[in-house]
């Protein structure tokens, strides 16, 4: 009986379409994620193949989530398919076995739903075939297959997945006989899958949130959270670890639920519910008159119609099920988002209201459009599918009217549930005591976002609906350019937001700038769109099949008829009003303010190289003075900039000919006496002028550079977002022409390059030992200028202070503008920051320099900690690693358009976004602006006193330091070790997460290549080890010699060499391994506690024993590791609180074999012990290092 | 006084089944009787009228409106109840008729409520007017569905066989209301049920394959066959041999056995008797011209 069952399931379906359109559409999608780049599922990089087994896994598990609604249609066809046809009273009063129909229907469905995954596999292997032999990846893109990766995908993922969403589903479907609520089942568990997401989102809950993954990808998520390229490229998943125990908790869970279901089912019909129908006792009243009122025909009618359209409509979605159900979902998605806060390396911001509406908007908009496709189907079917079309639509109304009654409603049901989330957020904001509450922000928001986007896709989607006149063929158009569109566009390199629906420059509310420059564009596009949203909906209402249904063609030809005079002139003026504004827009998007799209961009600059590269070598000044005069004007947002610059021949050959390069959207005027401009090509924006007297070495010319960014119009992206009504930060890199061939904009990409016919490059020059003129450039200026002088005059409007790095020289008003005079007390690298702003100030003086915070008046809470956190730096780096030179610390705040802090001489921009809307209520939290003010702090040493050659390993000198810098100041401040594990978990989690990513090659600390994991990452890891092993004042010591050595020195700059020169003397010789393996080599550690016990002694003591694993792993370049044999001290301890708090023992011993047994007396019983319990080396899994004390048997 | 005329009506569907073929009536004030078995295009003929549906040819007229090119107009004057009438799920009875009678012109929101009142009134529903119209009975759905056709004052009223499914006090009292409304407008009552149009209608049409075959007042059409109908009662078996013989319009069982009307100038004897023409005689002799044994 079940093999009968089973079997007709199967041979039904596959004479069906549906699964071959489904697995072709798989296919489809894995086969040009395969061939292309601008499909991206998951996606791969860098060294990661094309067809790894590891994006393989990913491919297959994003899909399988996307193969849900295919299962849901499955499964309930399987449930509900002999109800639905009525022949469920004739097949169940059969003599069927129970069992053989019911897990029949289900294993049938489930293989059927596992089907159109097998596409994700054909299409990858197509792929990998078609993509080398056409020419559209390279060959070496592509590696081995293993039949493992196949099979354990089947297994692990597609089967277990569709099994644990089948019986969800099947059940559902057997409970309820419905299709809606199967499907709404599916959705639930998408639900279900992005709520365990949040819960992921923080390192402390990854573990919970890996298990609670139906799906298990987050499980294998975390399982290759630190896969190097070449583990991704050749493991396949298996069964095995994390991933699963969670396949086999949900599988059971599956198991249950389908078990359960099934004891449910009956074949006998459930007694329906019988309304008990009251008798009807009215007396029949005799009839009176027809009231003869007239009915009127004038403009009011159709508002009236319009209204009682629109309140039935809207009534008939809110009080529909489907509706109820996405509401709650989406509330629980939105609940769930709010739960965990909102985190920045383990600190809790401000629930400020742009964070409120950025979760409302995350959690719930994928839900509203999903309403908007639902309802728009609904709501257009809904006359036809209650037999009531007939009646309505002999009524005298006009079809438009009742098309925007629809559209209104599904605008005014999203409305209301946008309006309802934005009242949990305002409930969660003042549960937390956060009484800022900005409607206005709330508002502004929604009618800029929201709103527009609600209509637009109402509009639309009515008139799909109305032109396809098939309710599910429409709700599938109507997915498809919801989401095939944005990637087509994409596909064809089209980024004009013209014709992405509903699209417009984005908005961003900052509590700096308001809304930003967005604003104005997002109002035209908006504009645009609504417009084109009316026309959807004019062209709907008359083609809207009136009466018995016709074809589209009929509708066209009969259309005049159905459209009154009035009506078409109506089309018409608002067809004329959009093509205006559609103009209006073009012109400001494309002629005033062009862009280009990515493709051009890419062969822009590939030509760029090709054609300029040639002057890469030629020999130019350098500028050895500098003044700036830079005017800006916040309400038009403009900024003239004029420099005097003295230029200086250092190269030691006569200089004939100055190369400028310039770009798009910058002005520049060049006055360079006695010289002629003989080359311009301004679609590079590269210029030479000839000097009519050559330069000769050791002379010095003074040139002037003007330069002007005039803000036209709007633009197609939201515009630029340094330079702004309020909260202009530009440095003097973007604004001004520069000297000599850019290399720094040639492609990196590997890829790319070989697309363009380019020449491999180099992402860094190789490390020197004996440098002379390579080490003449440092990173930081790009040799177009050393340690120079510098002071600006800035001018702004008059409610404004404007801010350069130096002292403030004197300060004047003239035509109703602040004027500002600075000069840099001490040479510095010619790298600055102009920023003009409402700011408060406050400062603090210490040991005579000022410490000054500029700041928006809404975010004065954490400024008193950032005066403290600017003081402890100065006084520690003093002490440690020699004065500062500057006579003032600034820190200024700028808006979140960009989330960063950087160090220019004295001068701190940082961004509003973190920090100064963190809450540091309790204290005993991480501090990230301590953390973020010490590093950039440390950069006025580091970076700004000693900065390395532009070669590997620069960034050591200044990176790794300023972030161990800054972990000395938190160490000092706290005194307490385990808090330090706290904070340098995440520089753990940054290295190892980033080695994974590595798109070239993984390198040792000392020849970095700019590789933020490493020397943020691994540098500040590694310098924090060391000075726990060798003593933190041997460490600074050999800093400050370093320092001392090349402080504010001409070129040669210092390379990583000199610092270990440095560090040599300081180290003993039995820790010298320790530089070696950790600064030039790739060292890990595998450590873990294989068993800790106890026993308690009869004299009251205890006796701990533990069995401890050490593994140290040498990786290569491409990050094959090799175990290599231990001969190392690593610290072993024990915990007395399993919360891992206090410390009360440690020892540091020396490891010389794989295993080894450690016996301790302590007086009081530790809760935990574990191997290297303050997280000092870098370990791939340290999870493993900690364990609970056992009694021992 | 209304006129409604009808010329030359032709539609044909894409599957080239001809709807209406030729179609040319005038219809005025009263009720007016639309029989015919099914596919014989009365709905067709209905839907036009009620501007659902275009035609290939032809004009339709209600006294100066034209209702093929100005289906507006017409609908302002229009009631119609089609052959299936749906509700709208999670909405009142009275909230529905309101809708209605917004739709059909009625701004005036205590104006609405009277004509609510009145027609749900009328059809006697009014103690259920805030029940949920899609739990009501099919007799309850069909009566909301009369309310609505007479909402206003149409001048045509549209009735697609509308008794099917009332018990026949209800449908005693839907004729009723629709004798009384119909004195002064043109009420189109298609039906296949042959005493609705003899209790209720002074003139009438009979419709088969698109074609307008009989129409007249009904008691004309029963004159005509005055003396030509007889009857026998035969066994089982002879029903064959007889349909060979004999120009049968219909046939039907009567305690088990056929009972056979055919249609004769004379006493065709053989045991056949006379008896009085009744309008399914009528019927029958019209749309079964072939006298085939149905």
């Amino acid at each position: 009986m079940f093999k009968t069952f089973f079997f007709t399931e199967l041979k039904y379906a596959l004479k069906q379409p549906m699964v071959y359109i489904f697995m072709f559409i798989m296919a489809l999608l894995t086969f040009s994620a395969t061939c292309s780049d601008s499909v991206q599922i998951g996606g791969s990089v860098g060294n990661v193949l094309k067809n790894a087994p590891f994006v393989i896994t990913i491919f297959t598990t994003i899909l399988t989530l996307l193969s849900l609604l295919i299962a849901a249609a499955f499964f309930n066809n399987a449930a509900l398919r002999d109800y639905n046809n009525n022949f469920n009273e004739i097949l169940f009063s059969t003599p069927l076995s129970k069992s053989g129909y019911y897990f029949g229907r289900f294993s049938g469905a489930l293989i059927l739903s596992t089907l159109p995954l097998i596409g994700v596999f054909i299409g990858i292997i197509l792929g990998s075939f078609v993509a080398p032999l056409m020419g559209w990846e390279d060959a070496d893109r592509f590696g081995n297959f293993y039949l493992a990766t196949f099979v354990n995908n089947y297994f692990l993922f597609i089967l277990p997945n569709m099994f644990i969403a089948g019986t969800i589903i099947f059940s559902m479907a057997m409970a309820w006989k419905s299709t809606v609520i199967s499907f709404v089942g599916a959705m639930g568990l998408i639900v279900a899958y992005l709520v365990s997401g949040t819960l992921m989102s923080d390192i402390d809950n990854e573990t919970i949130g890996a298990l609670s993954d139906v799906f298990g990808i987050r499980a294998y998520a975390l399982e290759t959270k630190y896969f190097t390229p070449i583990e991704k490229n050749t493991l396949s998943p298996g069964y095995d670890g994390l991933l699963f125990v969670n396949r086999l908790i949900w599988m059971a869970v599956g198991a249950v639920v389908l078990f359960g279901s099934y004891l449910r089912f009956t074949f006998s019909e459930k007694n329906k519910k019988v309304k008990e129908s009251k008798k009807n006792e009215a007396k029949f009243v005799a009839p009176s008159v027809i009231p003869s009122f007239t009915p009127s025909f004038n403009g009011g009618v159709a508002w009236a119609q319009f209204k009682s359209f629109f309140f039935t409509n809207f009534v008939s979605i809110r009080k529909s099920i489907t509706f109820k159900i996405l509401f709650v979902f989406s509330g629980i998605l939105l609940i769930s988002s709010l739960w965990g806060g909102f985190k920045y390396f383990g600190l809790q911001s401000y629930p400020l209201t742009y964070e409120i509406i950025g979760a409302i908007n995350g959690s719930t908009l994928m839900f509203i459009i999903i309403i908007l496709v639902f309802f728009s189907g609904e709501l257009i079917w809904r006359d036809r599918e209650n037999k009531i079309n007939e009646v309505i639509d002999a009524t005298p109304h006009g079809s438009i009217i009742s098309l925007m009654a629809k559209s209104l409603s599904l605008v005014a049901i999203a409305s209301l549930l946008n309006w309802f989330f934005i009242l949990c957020g305002i409930v969660y904001q003042l549960a937390h005591g956060f009484t800022r509450i900005e409607l206005d922000v709330y508002f502004f928001d929604f009618l800029f976002s929201n709103l527009p986007l609600y209509f637009v896709w109402s509009g639309v989607m009515i008139m799909i609906q109305v032109l396809i006149n098939n309710k599910y063929l429409g709700y599938f158009t109507s997915i498809l350019i919801l989401f095939l569109w944005s990637i087509l566009l994409s596909m064809l390199d089209i980024s004009s937001n013209m014709l992405q629906i509903g699209a417009g420059p984005s908005i961003r509310y900052s509590d700096i700038s308001g809304f930003g420059p967005g604003v104005l564009g997002a109002f035209w596009f908006n504009t645009y769109w609504s417009l084109f949203a009316i026309i959807c909906l004019m062209l709907a209402g008359a083609l809207w099949n009136r009466g018995s249904s016709s074809s589209l063609g009929e509708r066209i030809k009969y259309m005049k008829k159905q459209v009154p005079k009035s009506f078409r002139m109506a089309i018409s003026g608002v067809f004329a009003l959009w093509v205006g504004v559609a103009s209006f827009v073009f012109y400001n998007t494309q002629i005033l303010n062009d862009y280009k799209n990515s493709d051009a961009q890419e062969l822009l600059l590939a030509d760029y190289e090709k054609k300029f590269k040639k002057y890469e070598n030629v020999d130019l000044p350098k500028i050895t003075d500098i003044k700036y005069f830079i005017d800006i004007f916040p309400k038009d947002r403009d900024v003239h900039v004029k420099a005097i610059i003295k230029l200086t021949n250092e190269s030691g050959n006569p200089i004939d000919s100055l190369h400028y390069n310039y770009s798009d959207n910058w002005v520049p005027e060049f006055d360079i006496p006695n010289s002629e401009l003989i080359m311009d090509d301004t679609y590079f924006g590269y210029c030479i002028f000839k000097l009519a007297k050559a330069l000769q070495p050791g002379e010095t010319i003074e040139i002037e550079l003007r330069s002007k960014y005039i803000t036209q119009g709007f633009q197609n992206g939201t515009g630029n977002t340094s330079i702004l009504e309020n909260g202009t930060f530009i440095n003097n890199m973007a604004i001004l022409p520069t000297l000599g061939y850019n290399a720094g904009v040639e492609i990196g990409d590997k890829n790319t390059r070989k697309k363009y016919d380019l020449a491999p490059k180099k992402r860094t020059a190789d490390l020197e030992v004996n440098c002379g003129k390579n080490c003449g450039v440092n990173y930081l200026t790009n040799g177009h200028s050393d340690y120079i002088h510098a002071e600006t005059v800035i001018s702004t409007s008059s409610d404004q202070i404007a801010v350069a790095p130096g002292s403030l020289i004197k300060q004047w008003t003239e035509n109703d503008r602040n004027f500002y005079h600075y000069k840099v007390d001490h040479i510095s690298q010619n790298f600055y920051s102009f920023i003009s702003a409402r700011f408060e100030v406050k400062t603090r003086k210490w040991n005579g320099v000022e410490i000054e915070i500029y700041y928006d008046k809404k975010h004065d809470v954490n400024i008193d900690m950032m005066l403290d956190a600017v003081e402890r730096s100065l006084k520690y780096y003093s002490e440690n690693f020699g004065p500062y030179y500057h006579k003032q610390c600034r820190v200024i705040e700028f808006p979140r358009y960009a989330t960063f802090a950087q160090a220019f001489p004295g001068t701190m921009p940082y961004s509003e976004a973190f920090g100064f809307v963190a809450n540091l209520e309790d204290e005993s939290d991480n501090n990230v602006i301590d953390a973020v003010i010490a590093h950039e702090m440390a950069h006025q040493w580091w970076a700004h006193q000693v900065v390395g050659a532009d070669m590997q390993g620069g960034t050591m000198m200044s990176e790794s330091f300023a972030e161990y810098s800054s972990l000395m100041t938190m160490k000092n401040m706290t005194d307490d070790p385990m808090k330090m594990r706290e904070f340098i978990k995440y520089d753990h989690d940054r290295y190892l997460r980033g080695r994974g990513g590595e798109r070239i090659k993984e390198l040792p600390l000392y020849k970095v290549e700019n590789q933020q994991y490493i020397h943020y990452g691994k540098g500040s890891v590694i310098l924090y080890a060391l000075q726990d092993y060798i003593g933190e004042d041997n460490v600074n010591k050999a800093m400050r010699t370093f320092l001392d050595e090349f402080k504010y020195r001409k070129p040669p700059y210092p390379t990583s060499l000199d610092f270990l020169r440095h560090l040599d003397p300081v180290v003993p010789d039995s820790m010298k391994y320790l530089v070696k393996e950790w600064f030039t080599e790739i060292t890990l550690y595998d450590n873990r506690l294989i068993e800790a016990t106890y026993t308690e002694l009869d004299n009251g003591k205890f006796e701990v024993k533990l069995v401890v694993e050490t593994t140290k792993i040498k990786a290569d370049s491409l990050s094959n590791e090799t175990k290599v044999p231990m001969n190392d001290w690593i610290d072993i301890g024990l915990f007395a609180d399993s919360d891992e708090k206090d410390l009360m023992y440690q020892k540091r011993v020396k490891f010389d074999q794989p295993q080894m047994e450690f016996t301790i007396m302590v007086d009081s019983l530790p809760a935990k012990a574990g191997i290297d319990p303050r997280h000092l080396l870098i370990d791939r899994i340290y999870g493993d290092n900690i364990k609970m004390l056992k009694e021992k048997e | 006084m209304s006129t409604l005329k009808i010329e030359n009506l032709n539609k044909t569907y894409s599957n080239g089944v001809k709807a209406l073929d030729n179609v040319s009536i005038e219809i005025s004030n009263g009720m007016f009787g639309l029989l015919g078995p099914n596919g014989a295009g009365k709905s067709s003929l209905m839907r036009t009228l009620a501007t659902l549906q275009e035609a290939d040819s032809g004009t339709a007229y209600l006294d100066d409106i034209n209702i093929l090119e100005n289906p507006e107009e017409l609908r302002r004057v229009l009631g119609y109840l089609p052959q299936e009438f749906g509700v709208y799920p999670r909405i009142t009875a009275e909230q529905l008729l309101d809708h209605m009678c917004v739709l059909k012109g009625f701004t005036q929101k205590k104006e609405r409520k009277e004509m609510v009142h009145y027609l749900l009134n009328k059809v006697n529903l009014f103690e259920k007017k805030n029940k949920s119209v899609q739990g009501f009975s099919g007799g309850m759905k069909q009566r909301v569905g009369i309310a609505q056709a007479l909402i206003g004052n149409p001048k045509l009223i549209i009735v697609d066989e509308p008794t099917a499914g009332l018990d026949p006090g209800e449908r005693n009292r839907f004729y009723n209301l629709l004798a009384e409304v119909g004195q002064d407008v043109i009420v189109i009552l298609s039906t296949h049920i042959v005493d609705d149009v003899r209790e209720l209608c002074t003139n009438m049409a009979i419709m088969n394959l698109g074609n307008i075959v009989f129409k007249g007042a009904p008691q004309t059409a029963i004159d005509e066959l005055k003396g030509k109908v007889y009857q026998k009662i035969i066994l089982r078996g002879e029903l064959e041999e007889y349909g060979a013989n004999y120009p049968i319009i219909s046939n039907k069982m009567v305690g088990g056995q056929p009972l056979i009307h055919v249609f004769s100038e004379n006493n065709p004897g053989n045991g056949f008797e006379h008896v009085a023409p009744n309008l399914e005689d009528v019927f029958f002799s019209k749309i079964n011209t072939g006298n085939v044994i149905v």
